[in-house]
């Protein structure tokens, strides 16, 4: 590690986070047949050489349930938090730019959604869209917008007031060309952190939904169908069920977290001391 | 480093915290029963329990949500069973025949519509006012007034005709009223309002004592019981989920306690696992019609199953008891009707599993095998989507099985776990996994005789000849004399339901029902259970007894 400095030693972390991500959402994609495989001559099989993660109650192999499990959350993740953030985004400079009326609306709806705790909005919009992968992505892109939102918007009536953004207003360039050409490249380091940092989240209410029931359905290989399964035979000691998955699932929501903390730094080295 | 490591445990912490505190939501609502509450729950060994006492662990589905009101479906809803703090004017016998209890004769008239019903003179409720024919009466003309768990279409009045005879007038024939009796507990007419669910009066072996709802229900022996002596003096009932069953049997704090195939390989010291033969079957529908919608525009039909070829093929080409070792353990046994055993069950139903002749039939019926290794026939995939209840690992098992058992036929099967809320619409068009069995023959005329659009209601099918062996069943003024007509719809030799009739539904299993019971527990010989694991096994417990 001596040999690399420290915005290397960031971006190899970066990497390295983001390169295991990749490759468990693509096994997850290759294996995702075999997760779903059903052999009762290989049942409640605990961890071995052949079963890495052991076997459940209908003889489906847990690694690749789980890989499968951890794919499908990942691309649930990308998709939701990507909404999510586009949203966030659209809103905060739509806010900022357009005037006192509609700056109080979308503050007001902010402060709506983020009165309402957050897993029963994801519940209820869930269920109203039919559940499954549509209703949790919608679920949680329409409830994970707020905060980053609210930054941007903070952002942006920050930048009006800076010197260039006046300028360029005097110099005649239309509100939609000074949004374009000098306020979104200025926002994107914090909208691309603020949208990788979405991604643990997203996954997380994804995983906690479908336990609960209103997620996805209960024979596709969701971290959240794994782990609610999993409780009713830790009773009988077969631990391995939760374990693994449990483990898993916070690894990736921590890469995660590791890819954006080190974006942030790498995108603005002055933030890195803070 | 340390960040890192300090970012991981809190990720970690929050990651088991949100999943824990999702958790909670779930616990059975009886599962703190045993921390918190321990009246109803062994605290010493049971050698320091009250000899004439028991603690009987059920799921906590089984708490009657209404209370004992036979009206909102205490021991006459879904899940029958004998109503203990009631009496009943019949009984069924270990055989299912029909044996008495408050009735000391039956007639019926020629015509079926008139059954006359003698009941004894000696009963008492436990407030101490005599139970005469007018409480019988009331009873059922409240039942058929409000029962919404229970049909009581073919009844148009009850009426008493002295203190000790009560006349049922039918608006149609009913030959089997008799197994109708045997399941409404008799209220006093006298003491019934909208809270006799919650302060129940009868004259049964029971009364309520106690009821913790969400933990437990305390019965005590009626000192007044006309009927055989009760050995049992205090019954408790504790309503948790599977998992806090075990873990309780496991603490010793219930004697009996209910509980699944998928334990039945664990070991409780000082328990033994008791297993009952049951006719709680599971088996999926095969829509009989071909592909097309009702008037409300849903899918109704099927276009693979609607050929009779490929349901008979189904029917031999699964292996029923490898789906037994596979998914219950072996404790069940294989089911090929929705009454196996019963005395209404036409034996023709049992086929063997040839699965050479299964593909052959199909191959005959012209579903030939692609390239894919996929049957097809004139466009046609022999294809299906087997849905069942999500929340039921049993089910999800067998229809796993079955989808595993039907690929070696050629057939592809995905399955699809689905909520009740629509289970009933899409089993119109694909078929559900489903579960059945009760000790009344008319579970038979539910599922395959035709309502007024011209299909059976669960699944689309009819058969005139069906229907009207049925009807001919009903309107029979000999219960005995139905029995036999029952049996000819299933298979009377030319048509039928079973293999080489129509086919249209496919029963797999009866599975046991399961428990921990204290190795000195003695429990009353049982007789079949019905479909629900959950208040038949006391049906008898005023004849249990410690060792």
């Amino acid at each position: 590690m001596r040999r690399f400095n420290g915005r290397q030693r960031t971006a190899l972390l970066f990497g390295l986070a983001v390169l295991f991500l990749i490759l468990i959402t693509l096994l997850g994609q290759l294996y995702a047949e075999e997760a779903m495989a059903t052999d009762f001559s290989r049942k409640d099989r605990a961890p071995c050489l052949a079963y890495l993660f052991g076997t459940d109650w209908m003889g489906r192999d847990m690694f690749v349930r789980t890989l499968t499990g951890l794919s499908m959350s990942i691309r649930i993740g990308l998709l939701a938090a990507g909404v999510s953030a586009l949203l966030a985004l659209l809103l905060g400079i739509v806010s900022a730019t357009m005037g006192r009326a509609v700056d109080a609306v979308v503050t007001w709806v902010i402060d709506l959604v983020m009165g309402i705790p957050h897993i029963l909005l994801l519940i209820l919009i869930s269920y109203a869209c039919g559940k499954g992968f549509r209703g949790v992505v919608i679920g949680v892109s329409l409830t994970h917008w707020t905060s980053l939102a609210r930054l941007i918007r903070g952002e942006v009536l920050q930048l009006k007031e800076a010197e260039y953004i006046k300028v360029a207003g005097k110099l005649g360039l239309s509100p939609w060309q000074i949004a374009s050409k000098h306020m979104v490249p200025h926002l994107f380091p914090q909208f691309l952190v603020g949208l990788i940092l979405l991604f643990p989240h997203a996954i997380l209410h994804e995983a906690s939904i479908t336990f609960l029931g209103f997620g996805l359905s209960p024979e596709q290989p969701a971290i959240g169908v794994i782990l609610s399964e999993s409780m009713q035979y830790l009773a009988m000691g077969k631990w391995w069920l939760a374990l693994f998955p449990g483990l898993l699932l916070v690894l990736t929501v921590v890469l995660f977290d590791v890819a954006g903390e080190s974006l942030r730094k790498l995108l603005s080295p002055g933030s890195a001391q803070v | 480093m340390k960040n890192k490591w300090i970012s991981f445990m809190i990720a970690a912490i929050l990651g088991a915290g949100m999943l824990t505190a999702c958790g909670s939501g779930k616990e059975a609502p009886g599962g703190d029963a045993i921390g918190q509450e321990t009246q109803g729950v062994r605290t010493e060994s049971p050698s320091g329990a009250a000899e004439d006492s028991v603690i009987v662990a059920m799921g906590p589905n089984s708490e009657p949500e209404a209370g004992f009101d036979p009206a909102y479906g205490w021991g006459a809803g879904e899940h029958v069973h004998e109503p203990l703090i009631q009496s009943t004017l019949t009984v069924t016998n270990p055989d299912l025949s029909i044996g008495y209890d408050l009735a000391t004769g039956m007639e019926v008239s020629e015509d079926g519509m008139t059954w006359t019903v003698t009941i004894r003179d000696d009963v008492k409720f436990t407030d101490g006012e005599p139970l005469t024919a007018s409480d019988v009466a009331f009873t059922y003309n409240t039942v058929k007034a409000v029962s919404s768990v229970n049909d009581f279409t073919m009844l148009k009045e009850a009426k008493a005709v002295d203190d000790t005879t009560v006349e049922f007038h039918m608006a149609q024939a009913y030959s089997i009223w008799p197994y109708t009796m045997a399941i409404v507990g008799i209220v006093p007419e006298h003491a019934y309002g909208p809270d006799y669910g919650e302060h129940p009066i009868g004259s049964g072996r029971y009364l309520m004592k106690q009821w913790d709802k969400g933990q437990q229900i305390i019965l005590e022996a009626n000192p007044d019981y006309y009927g055989e002596e009760i050995k049992m003096k205090r019954v408790t009932v504790v309503f948790m989920e599977e998992d806090a069953a075990f873990a309780a049997a496991k603490a010793g704090q219930v004697d009996l306690a209910y509980t699944a195939a998928a334990y039945s390989d664990q070991a409780v010291d000082g328990y033994e696992l008791l297993s009952f033969e049951t006719v709680d079957n599971r088996g999926f529908n095969l829509p009989a019609i071909p592909a097309g919608t009702d008037e409300a525009g849903n899918a109704v039909g099927n276009d693979f199953t609607s050929d009779v070829e490929v349901r008979r093929a189904i029917n031999i080409g699964l292996d029923r008891q490898e789906m037994l070792e596979h998914v219950v353990n072996s404790y069940g046994t294989p089911a090929y009707s929705v009454c196996d055993k019963m005395p209404w069950y036409n034996s023709v139903a049992e086929v063997t599993y040839d699965p050479e002749k299964a593909k052959a039939i199909l191959e005959e019926a012209g579903w030939i095998e692609g390239a894919d290794g996929i049957r097809e026939k004139n466009g046609v995939q022999a294809a299906f989507r087997l849905l069942y209840p999500a929340n039921d690992s049993l089910r999800q098992a067998l229809a796993a099985d079955t989808q595993n058992q039907l690929a070696k036929l050629g057939i592809e099967v995905t399955i699809e776990g689905v909520g009740w809320d629509t289970a009933y619409d899409r089993a119109q068009a694909e078929p559900l996994m489903w579960g059945w069995g009760a000790h009344s023959p008319m579970e038979l005329y539910n599922i395959y005789h035709t309502l007024e659009n011209g299909l059976a209601g669960f699944s689309p099918y009819s058969n005139e000849t069906v229907d009207r062996y049925m009807d001919e069943a009903l309107a029979a003024g000999d219960l005995e004399d139905s029995y036999e007509l029952w049996q000819k719809a299933q298979w009377d030799g030319s048509t039928g339901v079973t293999q080489e009739g129509d086919i249209p539904w496919i029963w797999l299993v009866n599975i046991d029902h399961l428990y921990w019971s204290r190795e000195n527990l003695q429990v009353a010989e049982q007789k079949l259970h019905p479909h629900g694991h959950g208040w038949s096994i006391v049906n008898n417990v005023d004849q249990w007894s410690w060792k």
